[in-house]
C-alpha cells in the first residue's frame, strides 16, 4: 500500500465530518450575510444587498466597541490562565500527600456548564444579596457593584473565566510535561544550569507546541463566550461586557437581524483566524516543518 | 536541585482549593436554600439544610431522561473525537502528505465560529438537508454527537498533535522494519505512548460537550434534550429556581466525576520515562 | 351563622362540581368520537416553562390523551429559547410544532408573517370538529389581543395578567410607622395614587430600613443593566402612568418617535417618567441593577421592599405561597400611582394605565396535525378546566372562572387580585400592536441600558433613543 494513501484514509473521516458540519454552515452564513435579511421587517425576505452589511460594520461604533472589550476581555482572561495553569502545572510534577486528590478538586471547575457558572457568578456578585460584595465591604470597605460600574463588571467576568478555565490549561499542561523525556534535563544540571535557565532553554522550547495549542484554544473559546456572560451580566452595564459572541446572540436572536448579525460573524470570524494564523505561522509551524 | 518541603505544597494546594471550590460550595449552599432566602445578607455558613430542591430534582422523571441523554451524547462524541483526532495526528505526524499543514490549521477554524449564527444553518441542515426519509438528524442523540465534533474534533486534533509529534518515529519505523501491520503500529506502539495525551483529551472533550448549552437548545426538542437544556427550564418569567437549578448542577457534577477519576489515571501513569522536576 | 354560611359554601361547591363531573361524562362521549380519527398522532407543543404552562404539560395534556387517545408532548424552556425555537420552526417551515406560544406582544409579528392558523375558520371549515364546551365567547376581553384584522381568533388565550402595585399591609398598618410617617410628611401614610405620594412613601421606607437595620427599602425596581426587563418597566409600566403610551411611537403617523416629527419617546412626560423611575431606582434595594421581572418577586417576597410594580403571575405566589415568600398576609394590591390624566384616558381607550401582559397557544401553519391540535386547544379553553389551572398558575382568562369558589377563595387571600383584573383589567393594556417589537426593543437597549449606568443623561439619552427608533423603523421598511 502506497504509505500516502494510509494517510489520507485515516483524514478521511474527520474531514467528511468538519465538511458537512463547518463548512456547510460556513458557506450558507456567507451567503446570508450579503443578504438584508429579518424576518420580521416590512419585507421578510432575503434581498441580496452585495456587501453593504460589511460597509455598514466599518462604520459601526457598537460593533468596534463590543470587539474592543473582547480583545481586552480574551488578552487579560487568556495570559492569566497561561500563567496560572502554567505554576499549577509546574507544581503537580512534585510529590506530595494526597497529589490525586488535589487535582481532582483543580479539575472541577471544568465540569461546571457555562450557563451554571454563570449563575453561580451571579448569585454571588450581586450587589447586597452576593456574598463576594458582602465580604468585601466588610474587609476592605470596597463597594463592588457589577450592575453599575463597568470596572467591576468586566473584572468579575475575567475572574469567572479564569476560575473556569485555568483548569483546561493546568490539564493539557501536565500532560506535556509529563511526556517530556528527562535526558535534557539530566544533562543540563550536570552542565550546572540554573532554574531559570532550564526553564528558557529547556522546559519552554520543549513545550512550546502543548502551551500554543492550548493559548489557541482558549483564546478562540474566549472569543466565542456567551453563556457565562449572558448569564453574568447580560452584557451590561450598559455595553461593558457585550463582548462579541453576546453581541451576535442579541443581534440574531431577539433581534432576528440575521443578514448583519452573519456579517458580523464572519468579520469576526476571519479575525479570529488571522490572529491565529499569524502566531501558527510565526510559533509552531517553523518547528514543525523543521522536524520534516 | 532544591527539593521543597511537601507539605509547604500541601499547604499552597489547600489555599488553592479553597479558592477552586468557594464557588462550587456556594453552588451547595444555593442548592439548600429557598429561593427567598438567597435574598438577604449572605451568611457565608449553613445554618439549616432545606433539601426540598433535592426532592423535587429526585423526582423528575424528564431530568432522568436528560441526564441520560448527556451521558450518551458527551461520551459517544468524546470518544469518536478523540478516535478520529488520534487517527488523523497520526496521518499528519507520520505521513508526508501535501498541504498537511494547512488542513491542520482548517481543522481549528471550525473552532472559531461564533456559535449564536450558525444555528441558524444547523438547523436547517439537521431538519431539512440531512435527512433520510423521515428520518432527520435534528433532535437525534446521533445528530448531537456529530454537530458537537465541530468543536471537538479540532480539539482532540490540535491537542493530539504535540504528543503525536513527540513519539518518537524510530519507535514505528522499527515496529514495521520487523513486519507489522500499521493497524498494529498505531494500537500496540504508538497508543500506549499517547495514552496521557489522549486521556486528557478524551476528558475535555467530553466535559466540553457535556456543557454544551446552545446547539443543543436549538437542535433538540424532545427525544435528545440535554441537562444544560433542561437547566434553562428553571429560568422563567415567574421565577428562576435558583435553587433546582443548584441542586441539578450537583447532581451533574456525580458523573463527571466519576469520568474524570476513571481517565485521570492515564495522565500520569502512560508514560515512564519519566516526570520533571523543576 | 357561620356554621350556616359555610354550609352554604359547601353546597355550592357541591353543586358546581357535580355538574363539572356531569358535563364532562356527556362530553366525554364527544372527545372519544373526534379523537377516533387522530389515534396515534402526537402533538407536539413549545412554551415557556412557567407555572400555567407546567399545568397543560403536566395535568390537561395527559387528560386530553386519557379521553381522545391523542398524545400530547409539550416541550418546556426559557422565554428567549421558546421564541426562538418557535420563529425558527415557522420560518423554515419544518412543521414540527402543532401547538406554539405566543406572548400577547409578539402575536403582531407572527400575524403579520401568517405564521398562524385562524381558528374560528378552521372550526367553521370542520363543524365535525367544533367541541359542544368551547366558546369564543367564554373568553375575557384578553382574547381581543389574539383576533386578526377580520376578527377571527388565531390563539386560544391561556394566561393573562395585570402589573399590580404591591404594598406591605403589615407595614402600612403599623401604628408606629403611620405615627412617624404623619409625623415626617403631614399626610396619612395610605397606598399612593400620585407618583409624588409614591416616591415620599418610598423614600420614607428606605430611610426608616436604615434607621431601623432591617434589610428594607422604600420600593422595587426592575433596572437590569443588561437585560430587557428594564427597558420592558420603564416603556410598559412607568411611562404610560405619566401619558406616553405605546412606547411613545405614533403608529399613525409614520410612526414617529421624536418629538420633532410628532413622537413622544423623548417628550417631557418621558423624560419625568425617566427622572422619576431613576429615583426610584436610586432608593430601592442595592440588587435592583441586577433585577431583572424574577428578582423583582423575589426582592418583594423576602420582604426587603415596602411597596413596588410587580408582574401578576407573581403576585399570587407572593401573597400566598409559604415555601416561596416571607410576606404572606401581609401584600395589599393596588392600582398603579399614575398622574392626573391618565385614569381619563385608560377609560375612554385612548391610554392604559399599566401592562396587561398574557399568552396564548397558536396553530402554526406550517403543523402537520392541525385539526388534532385544534381538538386540543378547544379542550383547554374550557370553562370546566380552567378553575384548578387558576390556583395552579393564578391566571384568569375566561369570565366564568371569576365565579368559581375555589377563585374566589384565593382572590381574598391575594387582597382582591383576581376582583382587580376583572373589574379594573380594562385600563391595562398590553404591548403595542407593533410587529417589530423585539427589533426596536433590541435597536434601543443599548442606550437605555446606558441612560442605567448614568453614561449617557437621562434627557440626552431619550432623544438619542428617540432617534434610533426612527432610523430603525426605516431601515426595517415601516417609516416610510
Amino acid at each position: 500500500m502506497h504509505p500516502n494513501k494510509l494517510g489520507w484514509l485515516l483524514l478521511a473521516p474527520t474531514m467528511l465530518i468538519l465538511f458537512l458540519f463547518g463548512v456547510v454552515p460556513f458557506f450558507y452564513v456567507i451567503w446570508v450575510s450579503f443578504h438584508q435579511w429579518n424576518p420580521f421587517a416590512a419585507d421578510p425576505s432575503m434581498i441580496f444587498n452585495w456587501a453593504s452589511n460589511y460597509r455598514q460594520l466599518v462604520f459601526d461604533a457598537q460593533f468596534m466597541a463590543s470587539l474592543g472589550v473582547t480583545l481586552a476581555f480574551v488578552f487579560f482572561a487568556v495570559l492569566s490562565e497561561l500563567v496560572i495553569g502554567y505554576l499549577l502545572a509546574q507544581a503537580f510534577m512534585k510529590d506530595f500527600p494526597g497529589k490525586a486528590f488535589f487535582r481532582t478538586i483543580h479539575t472541577l471547575p471544568l465540569i461546571m456548564a457555562p450557563i451554571i457558572v454563570g449563575s453561580i457568578w451571579k448569585l454571588m456578585t450581586t450587589p447586597s444579596i452576593g456574598i463576594i460584595p458582602s465580604l468585601l465591604d466588610s474587609w476592605f470597605g470596597y463597594n463592588l457593584n457589577i450592575g453599575q460600574s463597568a470596572m467591576a463588571a468586566f473584572i468579575t467576568t475575567v475572574v469567572m473565566d479564569i476560575w473556569h478555565w485555568t483548569p483546561l490549561v493546568t490539564l493539557s499542561l501536565i500532560a506535556a510535561l509529563v511526556s517530556l523525556p528527562a535526558d535534557p534535563f539530566e544533562q543540563a544540571q550536570i552542565d550546572g544550569a540554573n532554574k531559570r535557565q532550564i526553564f528558557w532553554h529547556i522546559t519552554l522550547p520543549m513545550i512550546r507546541p502543548a502551551i500554543i495549542a492550548t493559548v489557541f484554544i482558549r483564546l478562540m473559546d474566549a472569543m466565542r463566550t456567551v453563556d457565562e456572560v449572558l448569564m453574568l451580566t447580560g452584557g451590561g452595564p450598559g455595553s461593558a461586557t457585550r463582548y462579541v459572541g453576546v453581541h451576535i446572540f442579541k443581534e440574531v436572536f431577539p433581534r432576528t437581524n440575521y443578514g448583519y448579525g452573519s456579517a458580523i460573524s464572519v468579520i469576526v470570524l476571519y479575525l479570529t483566524i488571522v490572529v491565529c494564523w499569524l502566531l501558527y505561522v510565526g510559533l509552531i509551524a517553523p518547528r514543525n516543518t523543521k522536524k520534516g | 536541585m532544591k527539593r521543597s518541603n511537601p507539605w509547604l505544597m500541601v499547604l499552597f494546594w489547600v489555599i488553592i482549593s479553597f479558592l477552586t471550590l468557594f464557588p462550587i460550595y456556594w453552588l451547595f449552599v444555593i442548592s439548600v436554600k429557598p429561593a427567598v432566602d438567597l435574598f438577604s445578607t449572605p451568611d457565608i455558613w449553613l445554618t439549616k439544610v432545606y433539601w426540598q430542591n433535592y426532592i423535587d430534582v429526585l423526582n423528575d422523571r424528564t431530568l432522568r431522561g436528560y441526564m441520560m441523554n448527556s451521558l450518551i451524547i458527551s461520551s459517544g462524541n468524546a470518544v469518536l473525537c478523540t478516535t478520529l483526532g488520534f487517527l488523523t495526528c497520526y496521518a499528519l505526524s507520520r505521513f508526508n502528505l501535501p498541504g498537511k499543514e494547512s488542513i491542520f490549521f482548517w481543522t481549528i477554524t471550525n473552532r472559531m465560529a461564533p456559535p449564536a449564527v450558525f444555528l441558524l444553518p444547523m438547523y436547517l441542515l439537521l431538519t431539512q438537508v440531512y435527512r433520510v426519509g423521515d428520518f432527520a438528524l435534528a433532535d437525534t442523540r446521533i445528530g448531537m454527537i456529530l454537530v458537537y465534533c465541530t468543536f471537538n474534533l479540532p480539539f482532540a486534533i490540535w491537542t493530539l498533535r504535540p504528543t503525536l509529534d513527540g513519539i518518537p518515529r524510530e519507535l514505528d519505523e522499527a515496529a514495521y522494519v520487523d513486519g507489522a501491520s500499521p493497524l498494529r503500529v498505531i494500537v500496540e506502539v504508538v497508543f500506549p505512548l499517547a495514552r496521557p495525551g489522549l486521556a486528557v483529551t478524551l476528558i475535555l472533550t467530553w466535559v466540553f460537550a457535556w456543557n454544551e448549552y446552545l446547539l443543543a437548545a436549538t437542535l433538540t426538542n424532545f427525544n435528545a434534550r440535554t441537562l444544560t437544556t433542561g437547566l434553562s427550564e428553571y429560568v422563567t418569567t415567574t421565577g428562576t429556581e435558583w435553587g433546582i437549578m443548584a441542586a441539578i448542577s450537583v447532581f451533574t457534577l456525580i458523573p463527571a466525576l466519576i469520568v474524570f477519576s476513571l481517565v485521570q489515571r492515564h495522565i500520569v501513569t502512560g508514560l515512564t520515562f519519566g516526570a520533571v522536576k523543576g | 351563622m357561620s356554621f350556616i354560611s359555610k354550609l352554604g359554601v359547601s353546597v355550592i361547591a357541591l353543586a358546581v362540581s357535580a355538574t363539572a363531573v356531569s358535563a364532562e361524562s356527556s362530553n366525554a362521549a364527544f372527545w372519544a368520537e373526534a379523537g377516533k380519527a387522530y389515534q396515534g398522532v402526537t402533538l407536539h407543543g413549545v412554551t415557556e416553562s412557567t407555572p400555567p404552562s407546567n399545568y397543560v404539560k403536566d395535568v390537561l395534556a395527559p387528560e386530553f390523551e386519557k379521553l381522545t387517545g391523542i398524545r400530547v408532548d409539550i416541550e418546556t424552556t426559557s422565554w428567549d429559547q421558546m421564541y426562538d425555537k418557535a420563529i425558527k420552526d415557522m420560518e423554515a417551515g419544518t412543521g414540527i410544532y402543532d401547538m406554539v406560544y405566543i406572548e400577547q406582544d409578539i402575536i403582531y409579528a407572527y400575524l403579520s408573517r401568517n405564521f398562524l392558523v385562524d381558528t374560528t375558520q378552521l372550526l367553521k371549515d370542520n363543524p365535525a370538529l367544533k367541541a359542544p364546551t368551547y366558546d369564543e365567547a367564554n373568553f375575557t376581553t384578553f382574547a381581543n389581543y389574539f383576533r386578526g384584522e377580520n376578527g377571527d381568533l388565531f390563539g386560544i388565550p391561556m394566561e393573562a395578567f395585570i402589573k399590580v402595585y404591591l404594598y406591605r399591609t403589615d407595614l402600612f398598618n403599623d401604628p408606629e410607622v403611620q405615627a412617624a410617617f404623619k409625623e415626617k410628611t403631614g399626610r396619612d401614610l395610605k397606598p399612593a395614587t400620585t407618583h409624588a405620594e409614591y416616591t415620599e412613601i418610598a423614600e420614607f421606607f428606605t430611610q426608616w430600613g436604615k434607621d431601623h437595620g432591617g434589610d428594607l427599602w422604600g420600593t422595587t425596581a426592575q433596572a437590569h443593566t443588561g437585560h430587557a426587563a428594564s427597558w420592558y418597566e420603564y416603556f410598559e409600566s412607568i411611562a404610560p402612568t405619566f401619558g406616553v403610551y405605546n412606547w411613545g411611537i405614533d403608529a399613525n403617523n409614520n410612526y414617529a418617535a421624536t418629538v420633532a416629527n410628532g413622537g413622544q419617546m423623548n417628550s417631557d412626560a418621558a423624560k419625568a417618567a425617566m427622572k422619576y423611575w431613576l429615583h426610584l431606582r436610586d432608593i430601592a434595594p442595592p440588587e435592583s441593577v441586577q433585577s431583572t421581572w424574577t428578582e423583582v418577586a423575589t426582592t418583594f417576597a423576602a420582604g426587603r421592599a415596602a411597596q413596588g410594580l410587580v408582574y401578576g403571575e407573581n403576585a399570587a405566589w407572593i401573597a400566598s405561597d409559604e415555601s416561596k415568600s416571607r410576606v404572606v398576609g401581609k401584600v395589599g394590591v393596588a392600582m398603579p400611582p399614575m398622574e392626573a390624566g391618565v385614569m381619563a384616558d385608560a377609560e375612554s381607550g385612548k391610554g392604559y394605565v399599566g401592562y396587561y401582559d398574557g399568552g396564548a397557544f397558536g396553530l402554526p401553519i406550517t403543523s402537520k396535525n392541525k385539526e388534532a391540535a385544534m381538538l386540543f386547544l378547544q379542550f383547554i379553553a374550557q370553562d370546566e378546566v380552567q378553575a384548578d389551572w387558576a390556583l395552579a398558575g393564578s391566571r384568569i382568562t375566561n369570565n366564568a372562572t371569576y365565579d368559581d369558589p375555589k377563585v374566589q377563595e384565593l382572590d381574598a387571600k391575594l387582597n382582591g387580585y383576581f376582583t382587580m383584573l376583572r373589574d379594573q383589567g380594562k385600563l391595562f393594556a398590553g404591548a403595542p400592536p407593533y410587529p417589530f417589537h423585539a427589533q426596536l426593543r433590541e435597536a434601543t437597549a443599548p442606550i437605555f441600558y446606558q441612560i442605567l449606568t448614568g453614561a449617557i443623561d437621562p434627557d440626552k439619552g431619550l432623544d438619542m433613543m428617540a432617534e434610533k427608533s426612527e432610523e430603525e423603523l426605516k431601515a426595517l421598511g415601516y417609516r416610510k
